[in-house]
């Protein structure tokens, strides 16, 4: 079972702090990253993966901060956003690049490009794809290592209907094999479809963390995530920190 | 050769501007050499030939560009983050493509000495002359020349890593070349034969170059240019937030 546990975890930028002091376990299953924009969700995801260094605070993966992990790709896979790949390169070159860069064998390229559904259009260059075969290359990327720990930022941007019924099987998939699947998204109805527990955040702080049941449908968690992110801080609800 | 740097080396040769500055690279010569042999009225002349082949050390602005989208182009097209997702220790990423687009460099600077020699050639013969191969000059020249192009692809990496955004990063080595090093040269007096492109200048045996460094000098200074900014590349590298 790998987890992330984050504790205290802070970011300043000059006058302006991102993340206050945030505590939160993220565990096998799906959890469902929720807040409004500039919340400070992307800023937490890249504060885990290492990319922005904290200002306080730890962010650890097993036990691990991500750079200490031994193999970092097998570990955690991330999908951070959908306009990170150079556009001459095709889709089958770009994983290419990310399995070498990772120690992955090639072998991983067609499994993954097929997990997605890309193969066909896996040699086309990528500055061709629409936004939605983006989002499939970069959940590629991410699944490339086998990790046990997926984090994506939005991941049903651009796709279509079928586009999200297929992630969410992907999704439940993955978290039925026991991985930790940590999703953040604006769109509340689908998390309450595909997410085991939630986590919204404002202002750089955790205002809810529990199981979706705590909630009841997707119409209180409407009203709970709009009560939880305006204004002020909110008392701790729930397992809310 | 490492992991890390055979994904470097497939991370150059899957776009299209490496093959483009390489192209660019050689009309540069093709036209600089032309203009020079088509007109001047000593062909035969051995500083006329070195002159027309020490082209090819011109041709390192086109390295430094190579050098600086390496660096400043993965951040252009936000692959930087997947690069050190799967690098965390981010001083490997830079010595990696430090490695790869030096090598680049000499490569680029050896199919520029070929075209440098071969458009020279022809153009003797046009002209009734032939080229003089057995001339150490000229191939100090072409040594030098190389060399040349290769430091500059290595500090083009250090320029890219410190400057992220590769327009601006660019632009000012660029302006460095045109105008700015004219321009510091002219406040610092005699050290201005210590400035990378009077160096680079002097590497390539340039015969603009009246009273530099010594070849030898020349490039021992001009790789200590490209260390410095390596040091300055990682130190900066391993700090930066990628947002």
């Amino acid at each position: 079972m790998t987890a992330v546990s984050i504790r205290g975890l802070t970011k300043r930028f000059g006058a302006v702090t991102a993340v206050d002091d945030l505590t939160v376990d993220l565990t096998p299953g799906v959890t469902g990253f929720l807040g409004p924009n500039g919340a400070g969700k992307t800023t937490i995801l890249r504060l885990i993966l290492g990319l922005i260094r904290p200002t306080a605070g730890t962010a650890l993966i097993d036990g691990h901060r991500y750079a200490d992990l031994p193999h970092p790709r097998r570990t955690v896979g991330a999908l951070l956003e959908a306009s990170g790949f150079h556009p001459g390169r095709t889709g089958r070159q770009t994983l290419r690049i990310a399995a070498r860069l990772a120690g992955l064998p090639d072998s991983r390229i067609d499994a993954v490009l097929d997990q997605v559904d890309l193969t066909t259009t896996a040699n086309r260059r990528v500055g061709t794809y629409s936004l939605g075969m983006r989002q499939r290359l970069g959940l590629a990327a991410a699944l490339l290592g086998d990790p046990q720990v997926l984090m994506l930022d939005e991941p049903g941007n651009g796709l279509d209907p079928a586009g999200m019924a297929w992630l969410r099987g992907l999704l439940r998939d993955l978290a039925a094999h026991g991985r930790t699947v940590v999703v953040s998204s604006h769109v509340l109805a689908e998390v309450a479809q595909t997410a085991d527990r939630i986590v919204i955040v404002h202002q750089g702080t955790v205002r809810f963390a529990g199981a979706i049941d705590a909630l009841a449908g997707p119409a209180a968690l409407e009203a709970e995530f709009l009560r939880l992110t305006a204004g002020a801080a909110p008392a701790a609800e729930g397992s809310t920190r | 050769m490492s992991t890390l740097m055979r994904a470097e080396w497939l991370k150059l040769r899957t776009t299209r501007s490496p093959w483009l500055l390489l192209s660019a690279s050689l009309a540069t010569i093709i036209v600089g050499v032309s203009g020079l042999m088509a007109r001047i009225d000593n062909p035969g002349d051995p500083v006329t030939q070195q002159r027309a082949i020490a082209h090819l050390g011109l041709v390192s602005l086109f390295t430094l560009v190579l050098g600086i989208t390496a660096t400043a182009g993965e951040h252009r097209h936000r692959t930087i983050s997947d690069t050190y997702l799967a690098v965390p220790q981010r001083h490997r990423v830079v010595w990696a493509k430090l490695a790869v687009y030096t090598a680049a460099g000499i490569v680029s600077g050896i199919a520029a000495a070929a075209g440098a020699l071969a458009t020279t050639a022809i153009w003797l013969v046009a002209r009734g002359f032939s080229l003089d191969l057995a001339s150490t000059d000229l191939w100090l020249t072409v040594a030098g020349g190389i060399a040349w192009n290769a430091a500059f692809a290595a500090i083009g990496i250090g320029v890219g890593a410190l400057i992220t955004n590769q327009n601006a990063a660019i632009a000012t080595a660029l302006a460095w070349l045109a105008l700015v090093e004219g321009l510091v040269g002219q406040l610092i007096g005699d050290a201005q034969r210590w400035l990378p492109f009077a160096l680079g200048s002097a590497l390539d045996r340039l015969p603009t170059v009246t009273d530099g460094p010594v070849q030898w000098q020349a490039g021992l200074a001009l790789g200590a240019y490209a260390a410095a900014f390596a040091v300055a590349a990682v130190l900066t590298s391993v700090r930066r937030d990628v947002t």
